[in-house]
């Protein structure tokens, strides 16, 4: 059982199966667990912010890059989770039980969403280039709605919607008495990540991983192999939203507060950045993407410095144009060539 | 295998705009039966298959396999009737490689598969007349042509299927390799395997076929044995060639 196990975790849907690989994972995660104890906790917390948005590039890989299905509007459910968390949460402050109500109440609404969504999508065989018009529509729907919602008599019990000014006054996350703040949260993000890469791995390892990287390579081939491409590509959009949601979760945790810019269009079009500049077809590439990307945003926007989305669609481009499967990709498979080692960068 | 014919169509009729790919097409394949399709380019073969699998939807007319009327019904479901289909152009999975290629079908591959033992036997029969190992880390996308088209044929085997409906075999292979797919073929018809092929090249179909079914602007033409085809001087005008 251990041993099949492991050899979902380490198996080669994704960079990185060799020793070597494994025993510097290790050394970065411990790396990143020692951090807080050389850092402020201002820095912990930037970090975190960093982390909590892997699961939403995680999502996205898993979506765009292992089932070949876009989604340009991805935030969308890191706004609804983030927003019923807000409600649901916000109505029950002072009961340590409501986070914990909030958490599942915004996983499942966005579940709920995601669910009837893609079932129309992909039960009615939407053409493939439909799919990221519809999805960013939904989004921009949700921001519009969210948008207009100020003013007091848009609040559900007693938590404000707030309109473009947005929730605030969001409870943290707490377990019993115990609220995940400061450096405790950080641990608590790096955690949920760690799960989500490690679950991931497994996932694109299994036999069902390997028939949705099929669907990804050809849907029709796929489907004459009697499978039903719609229920798999209805669960893998269903997994990735839940994953979205789990950022959004995070992240209205981290800074008590949501608006509905974060269900706009340029929060839409980062994790597709973050994606194609990592490279789409490695959970680990995403990662990495998500984590830089978010530490040159977040570093350039605090020094006020006004450029920060152009060097970031900069990078987009750049690697468009020279790294079309993505940077981190392309540099494991030089890497694999410099050491005469062959390496696997995708999803088979 | 269960039922009088593996595959039916009654009536079934498409059109494509003003395109005729299928007209009131009647074809009935006996299980065991190793048949041909030939016709001239645009004469429907391929939209045959389409119809059959489910890829295109009949507008007229009735499907069976088995028996069990599929007219209706998904691909995938049909394909769960125990049918195989390969495409006209070779469709593995380019970025997967031989040995996840042939899981992909069957994920608890297993060659003498309790339970499966006729359709593990006729996979063993294509591995080893077409050479490939299905433990081997290449990318299909590197094979050459004449292996990724014979990984493909496998790929449907290792479904274990008892129907299966070939698209242009040896489009593009050498005369060695044309007879070793022939060779093959003829093996797992032996086998009990129901074979419908699609195909141009006549040297293959008349190594291979017991009855061939001559297609033209969506009709049947003629159903026949080989020699009667070959010999019939219609059909040598709309598609062999005098000169044959």
């Amino acid at each position: 059982m251990s041993s099949k196990i492991l050899s979902l975790i380490g198996g080669d849907a994704d960079v990185g199966t060799s020793r070597i690989f494994w025993v510097g994972f290790v050394i970065v995660v411990i790396l990143f667990a020692l951090y807080p104890t050389q850092a402020s906790e201002f820095r912990a917390s930037n970090v975190a912010y960093y982390l909590l948005n892997i699961p939403l590039g995680l999502g996205m890989a898993l979506l765009w890059g292992y089932c070949g299905v876009l989604s340009f509007g991805h935030v969308a459910y890191f706004g609804i989770a983030g927003y019923a968390y807000g409600i649901i949460a916000g109505n029950m402050a002072g009961n340590s039980f409501g986070p914990i109500a909030g958490v599942l109440g915004g996983l499942l609404a966005s579940a709920l969403v995601a669910g009837i969504f893609a079932y129309f999508v992909f039960y009615a065989r939407v053409r493939e280039w439909i799919i990221p018009i519809l999805t960013l529509v939904l989004t921009l729907l949700l921001e519009t709605f969210l948008g207009q919602t100020a003013g007091y008599q848009w609040r559900v019990g007693s938590v404000l919607l707030g309109g473009y000014n947005g929730m605030t006054g969001i409870p943290s996350f707490q377990i019993g008495s115990f609220v995940f703040m400061g450096y405790s949260f950080y641990y608590f993000c790096m955690v949920i990540v760690l799960v989500c890469y490690v679950s991931l791995r497994m996932l694109v390892n299994s036999n069902f991983g390997q028939v949705v990287f099929a669907i990804q390579q050809d849907p029709l081939r796929t489907e004459t192999f009697g499978y039903d491409i719609r229920a798999r590509q209805w669960l893998v959009f269903v997994l990735s939203a839940i994953l979205a949601s789990v950022s959004g979760l995070l992240y209205v945790q981290w800074g008590n507060y949501i608006t509905p810019s974060q269900v706009g269009l340029l929060s839409a079009a980062l994790p597709v950045i973050w994606a194609s500049v990592g490279g789409r077809t490695s959970l680990l590439a995403v990662v990495i993407a998500t984590i830089v990307l978010n530490w040159v945003t977040f570093t350039l926007s605090a020094q006020g410095n006004q450029y920060a989305m152009v060097i970031i669609g900069s990078a987009l481009v750049i690697t468009m144009l020279f790294f079309p499967r993505g940077i981190v990709i392309m540099a494991a498979e030089w890497i694999g060539r410099f050491t005469n080692r062959p390496t696997k960068s995708t999803g088979g | 295998m269960n039922g009088k014919f593996a595959l039916e169509a009654r009536n079934v009729s498409k059109h494509f705009g003003g395109v005729i790919a299928a007209s009131e097409v009647n074809l009935q394949v006996s299980p065991g039966e190793l048949r041909c399709i030939i016709g001239p380019n645009g004469a429907g073969k391929s939209t045959l298959f389409a119809l059959l699998c489910g890829i295109q939807r009949a507008e007229s007319g009735d499907i069976f396999i088995h028996e069990h009327n599929v007219t209706q019904m998904q691909p995938f479901k049909r394909i769960r009737l125990g049918v195989g289909l390969t495409f006209q152009t070779t469709r593995a999975f380019q970025d997967l490689s031989v040995r996840r290629n042939l899981a992909i079908p069957n994920p608890n591959l297993a060659v003498y598969k309790e339970g499966h033992q006729r359709g593990a036997k006729r996979l063993q029969i294509a591995l080893e007349g077409f050479g490939l190992d299905p433990s081997d880390d290449t990318r299909a996308g590197e094979l050459p042509h004449h292996k990724l088209q014979w990984l493909a044929i496998s790929m449907v085997l290792a479904g274990y299927p008892d129907t299966v409906l070939i698209d242009e075999p040896t489009a593009g292979m050498s005369r060695d390799e044309t007879d070793r797919t022939t060779e093959v073929l003829k093996q797992l018809n032996a086998h009990g395997l129901t074979i419908v092929v699609v195909e141009h090249d006549m040297h293959f179909v008349k190594s291979v076929a017991e009855k061939v079914t001559v297609l033209h602007q969506g009709r049947i033409f003629m159903e026949g044995n080989v020699a009667e085809v070959t010999a019939n001087e219609d059909v040598k005008k709309i598609y062999l060639g005098h000169a044959h």
